[in-house]
């Protein structure tokens, strides 16, 4: 077996030193602390992405509060000015219609002193043809010309028997 | 063993350029070749794939940070926070066994795994280096390492050279694990060879097909058992810090 001859063996033993030596040299020294130095930065990368997405969704969250402190807010206000036009309204209608409702009161009484009067007037017109009727009448039947007073006088002396 | 086409041949080392240096011949080698390629191949890797140092990685820079974690992960989860001062070395032992055994897969490439004086002086290193540092934690102390409690004191007698023989048996089991497994991968691959080579025409493709399902294992093999040179070299630094 060449493994056991032992010709080989300090030179297999020297060439080994020097480059298991110079491996572990090469590897401490340059080639590891350059994956460690990758590795870090990535891992601070993630870190500080993580705590800005952190921090984002905290400011996402705030925002989100105020936006729904504000909705309610407006809602409230909105709210408020409503029943406010709703009550202003009302009371705007209710007292045009209790203006109206005088206007009308006012007016229906015009009307009815108007109609009154006018009643009062054609009565009297009424009297008057009559009395004129009825002289005109007792002139051509009796052939009596009555003056107006004895005439009223004559009416008024049997105005209430007729009735 | 002379045969020209032993299985064994291929572990025989040929010097490229024989050089002596106060009377030890220190020739380089077919071995010494494959050290400086699997030395090459780890470090220019591992720095080209990481030369952009991009926070995005690409696909190959991946497979560097992938190992990085593997070994740091393998590391933290057996010795714990005072595993990190360790890293380098222990990285540096997986990427060596790993990417030799892997160069030896290469048709005609030689294994330098599949010799014992290569993986004993490495688990000699990793033997002794964990020896001092529990005399470095421990002081006089890490001689308790060998005392269980908790058993029968007429068990001690017993128990106590049993450790002793464990411990020392250490670098030996750690060494000749790895030596054997690519041994007789290698001896394997190449008997099956040669059955494709001496069996008559059609036949041939038999042991060619078994030659192909024992590369796939051998390639498992040579990174299983990187990944256990380097979980037991975990598992005894551990022990230099933790006494039972």
């Amino acid at each position: 077996m060449p493994q056991l001859n032992p010709e080989f063996f300090v030179s297999q033993l020297f060439w080994l030193a020097v480059f298991f030596t110079f491996l572990f040299v090469f590897l401490w020294r340059v080639s590891l602390p350059r994956i460690a130095t990758v590795l870090e930065k990535r891992q601070n990368k993630i870190d500080e992405n993580l705590s800005l997405a952190k921090e984002l969704q905290e400011k996402a969250k705030e925002i989100e509060k105020k936006i729904n402190d504000q909705i309610n807010k407006a809602k409230l206000e909105s709210d408020e000015k409503i029943k406010k036009t709703i009550n202003a309204l009302q009371e705007d209608i209710s007292s045009q219609l209790s203006s109206l409702d005088k206007d009308l009161e006012k007016k229906v009484s015009d009307a009815e002193r108007e109609i009154l009067k006018s009643k009062d007037h054609q009565m009297k017109n009424i009297n008057n043809e009559i009395s004129s009727i009825t002289k005109l009448t007792i002139g051509k039947i009796a052939d009596i010309e009555l003056s107006d007073n004895e005439f009223n006088n004559v009416i008024e002396t049997y105005k209430g028997s007729f009735n | 063993m002379a045969a020209k086409d032993s299985p064994l041949k291929q572990f025989e080392i040929d010097p490229i350029s024989n050089i002596e240096l106060g009377g030890y011949n220190i020739s380089f080698t077919n071995s010494s070749f494959a050290m400086l390629i699997t030395v090459l191949v780890i470090t220019l890797f591992l720095t080209l794939t990481v030369n952009t140092r991009s926070i995005i990685p690409s696909r190959m820079q991946l497979i560097s940070e992938l190992m990085y974690n593997f070994i740091a992960q393998l590391l933290s989860d057996t010795v714990g926070d005072n595993g990190k001062k360790y890293f380098p070395f222990v990285f540096s032992l997986f990427m060596f066994v790993l990417i030799g055994n892997m160069v030896g897969m290469i048709p005609y490439q030689f294994t330098f795994t599949s010799h014992i004086i290569v993986t004993f002086a490495l688990a000699a290193v990793v033997f002794i280096g964990v020896t001092i540092l529990g005399f470095i934690n421990h002081g006089i102390k890490f001689f308790t390492f060998f005392y269980i409690p908790g058993v029968p004191f007429y068990m001690h007698p017993l128990l106590i050279p049993i450790e002793v023989i464990s411990y020392l048996s250490r670098p030996i089991s750690l060494s000749v694990r790895l030596f054997a497994n690519m041994l007789a991968g290698h001896t394997l691959l190449k008997v099956f060879a040669g059955f494709v080579v001496s069996m008559p025409f059609f036949t041939g493709v038999f042991p060619l097909a078994f030659i192909v399902a024992l590369t796939g294992l051998e390639i498992l093999i040579a990174f299983l058992q990187a990944y256990v040179f380097a979980i037991l070299t975990c598992l005894y630094i551990n022990d230099a810090y933790h006494l039972h």
